[in-house]
């Protein structure tokens, strides 16, 4: 008898292993497009990135095309739009964005082909400017190395009006296993010809925490 | 006390099964156990000599159709095996076979992450060889840094995603060994530079992300701070350009030295305390339990000696310097292990007290007392103790160290020599390449240097095959 109860303990308990232990596959799914973004635990990802691009392009170009005339017709019937050099996102931020920052610049590219004011100029040749001047991109604003960039666009037939960096800042702010980290993307225009800049910016505030409670204990809508 | 326990479990059995026949169902419950228990005595660390000499020889071929042989034979060492014939491959200048093979090996050890209680359940009757080998955390680390530099060599286009996934499987591995292994951990799985390193070499290339290029580099410069080499990197990402107009940049990357392999030690003190306890049990308890005369055997680290320091790099007749150590593969290797060293060996002792549990409960079958089959099954335990192997499985052709040396040229063809220093000595004869220089890019030259002979080709990229 206790043989017995000992043999079916003993399958007993290799079934389980058996049964419990197997391993998985990993499996994938397509994402709606309403559907919304998951919040990264550690660091920011689309859901901080896709709002910032949308509000800030969105403020930017919004306010010029308040601010222009309508954009004159082209000989082709066409209308002329003024020509946009994205440079580039500058990361100052706490974090690595590892592979969104070439996401962040499309988003941003694609958004400007959108309106009916700007239109980018190709981000290859932006590169092919920068690769044949060995100029930094932070270093455009100074006037012979402007002068330099400019000619060396307008060479291979792609003159432009204005100049636009964007870049990716973080402020933090800890409090014991609580964190909190505001993220600003500015987006700053240059025209070119007159000088004349513009800045404009979206912000978007994450709270980091070890436990589940954080986000109640620190924003309870409750606390004054 | 112990005579009455005795008298008092035959009386229950007694009505059910002949004495006789109770000894022999014990018996061949244990021989059934033994069947199963009976791992082979070989290890990978003997099936590996013969390969790894061969490629330290830089007899390639050879090398190639052991390994590939030996894969096919034991099918528990395929993903090693694959490993060390990615190696052979990249060494071989098949950089894209070679990266074939490591994504291959990447994903299977991912997949591997995955515990299986039913291949642990087995490892406990048998030894660690039963499990499927999902890597040491060096290996799983090392995999990306080598899929980075395969693809360098070829084409280029994933090198970058390589050196994120490296970065990432870093901080995962860490965090996790943290949680196993308490905050002590984090020193042990400090991050290897490379993933930085390579990641800031190909953003500072694009000639726009500098400020990438910056971060990277800084925290290259965090792991190595004595490295004045690397110093230049940061500064030059900081206030200056990848390359001067007209010039190109030339890095050469070298795989110095043996690397670490496992090989099986006994460990004699769990060993003998294992032994003092089972003795006590053995006094007190109603049965004897048998003796742990086989040592409990776990694989170990071992280090081949230094016989090179690093490689000098000549361009056109003319001596550039060293290269700079941008990966400590032994010191990762160590350390990582020493890390998870405690739980092999608390394996290891929990496998043998479930053997000696089970001769224990065999033995509790018997209908009566009879000491030639205690005997006889003590001494079945003791062989079935002593037929387990230490799972020596291991990336056993890695280098000692990855080191990099990044030099400006101008544009157009230029003769590469490297020549192997120890110990600021040239130790071995030169080994030469012609290597393209492209106005405001990068071209990659790997060499291999296990001592003072360079072995394999030299392989330069990027190319596409």
């Amino acid at each position: 008898m206790q043989r017995r109860k000992f043999l079916m303990g003993f399958c007993g308990v290799g079934a389980a292993h058996f049964a419990a232990g197997c391993r998985g596959y990993q499996y994938g799914h397509v994402i709606k497009k309403d559907a919304p973004n998951l919040v990264g635990s550690h660091d920011a990802g689309a859901e901080v990135f896709d709002p910032l691009v949308d509000e800030a392009v969105a403020k930017l170009l919004g306010r010029h095309s308040a601010l222009m005339p309508e954009c004159p017709i082209g000989p082709d019937g066409m209308p002329v739009k003024k020509a946009i050099c994205f440079v580039g996102i500058e990361n100052k931020s706490a974090e690595e964005i590892g592979d969104f920052k070439d996401q962040l610049y499309q988003q941003i590219e694609a958004r400007i082909l959108e309106s009916d004011c700007f239109q980018p100029i190709s981000r290859r040749m932006v590169d092919a400017a920068l690769h044949e001047t060995r100029l930094r991109p932070d270093s455009l604003m100074i006037p012979s190395n402007l002068q330099l960039f400019t000619g060396v666009l307008q060479r291979q037939g792609t003159p432009f009006d204005y100049m636009l960096y964007a870049k990716l800042s973080s402020g933090t702010t800890e409090r014991n296993h609580s964190k909190q980290r505001d993220y600003t993307l500015s987006l700053e225009l240059t025209n070119i010809h007159t000088g004349i800049y513009d800045v404009q910016s979206a912000e978007v505030s994450k709270g980091y925490h070890k436990s589940a409670m954080g986000k109640l204990w620190h924003y309870s809508p409750l606390k004054s | 006390m112990k005579n009455a326990r005795r008298c008092s479990a035959s009386t229950l059995k007694s009505d059910r099964i002949s004495p006789i026949g109770a000894n022999v169902a014990s018996l061949g419950t244990l021989a059934v156990i033994l069947i199963v228990g009976v791992s082979g005595c070989s290890t990978h660390s003997k099936r590996l000599m013969e390969p790894r000499t061969l490629y330290h020889q830089g007899q390639m071929e050879e090398c190639r159709l052991r390994l590939e042989k030996l894969s096919k034979s034991h099918r528990g060492d395929r993903d090693v095996a694959m490993l060390d014939l990615a190696m052979v491959d990249l060494v071989a200048g098949r950089p894209k076979q070679a990266e074939q093979r490591l994504r291959e090996v990447r994903d299977r050890f991912e997949h591997l992450e995955q515990d299986s209680l039913a291949e642990k359940t087995l490892s406990i009757w048998t030894d660690d060889q039963q499990l499927s080998y999902a890597g040491e955390d060096y290996e799983k680390i090392l995999v990306y840094a080598f899929l980075a530099l395969s693809n360098l060599m070829h084409d280029g286009g994933d090198a970058e995603s390589y050196s994120l996934q490296l970065n990432d499987k870093q901080v995962m591995l860490a965090e996790r060994a943290i949680i196993q292994n308490g905050p002590q951990a984090a020193e042990q799985y400090a991050e290897v530079p490379i993933g930085h390193y390579v990641r800031g070499m190909l953003r500072e290339s694009s000639h726009r992300d500098y400020d990438d290029a910056l971060k990277s580099y800084q925290r290259v410069c965090e792991l190595c701070p004595n490295s004045q080499a690397f110093l230049w990197d940061f500064e030059r990402a900081r206030a200056g350009v990848h390359s001067s107009p007209q010039t190109g940049v030339l890095y050469v990357f070298a795989l110095v030295g043996r690397g670490p392999s496992k090989v099986e030690v006994a460990e004699e003190p769990t060993s003998e305390a294992l032994l003092i306890a089972d003795r006590i049990v053995s006094a007190v308890g109603p049965y004897s339990v048998p003796p742990t005369l086989a040592p409990i055997k776990i694989p170990d680290i071992q280090l081949p000696p230094i016989e090179i320091d690093l490689v000098g790099v000549s361009i056109n007749g003319q001596a550039i310097g060293p290269t700079e150590s941008v990966t400590n593969v032994e010191q990762l290797a160590l350390n990582t292990y020493a890390a998870n060293r405690p739980a092999i060996v608390a394996r290891a002792v929990a496998r043998r007290v479930i053997k000696k549990a089970s001769v224990l409960a065999a033995k509790t079958t018997m209908t009566k007392d009879n000491n030639l089959t205690s005997l006889a099954m003590d001494a079945a335990g003791v062989v079935w103790e002593a037929t387990e192997a230490a799972d020596t499985r291991c990336w056993g052709l890695l280098p000692r160290d990855i080191q990099v040396l990044r030099v400006e040229l101008p544009i157009g063809r230029h003769q590469v020599a490297l020549s192997p220093i120890l110990a600021t000595r040239q130790i071995g004869p030169m080994a030469s390449a012609s290597v393209e220089i492209i106005d405001g890019r990068n071209s990659y030259l790997l060499c291999c240097f296990p001592d003072g002979q360079s072995i394999g080709q030299l392989v330069t990229g990027p190319k596409s095959e």
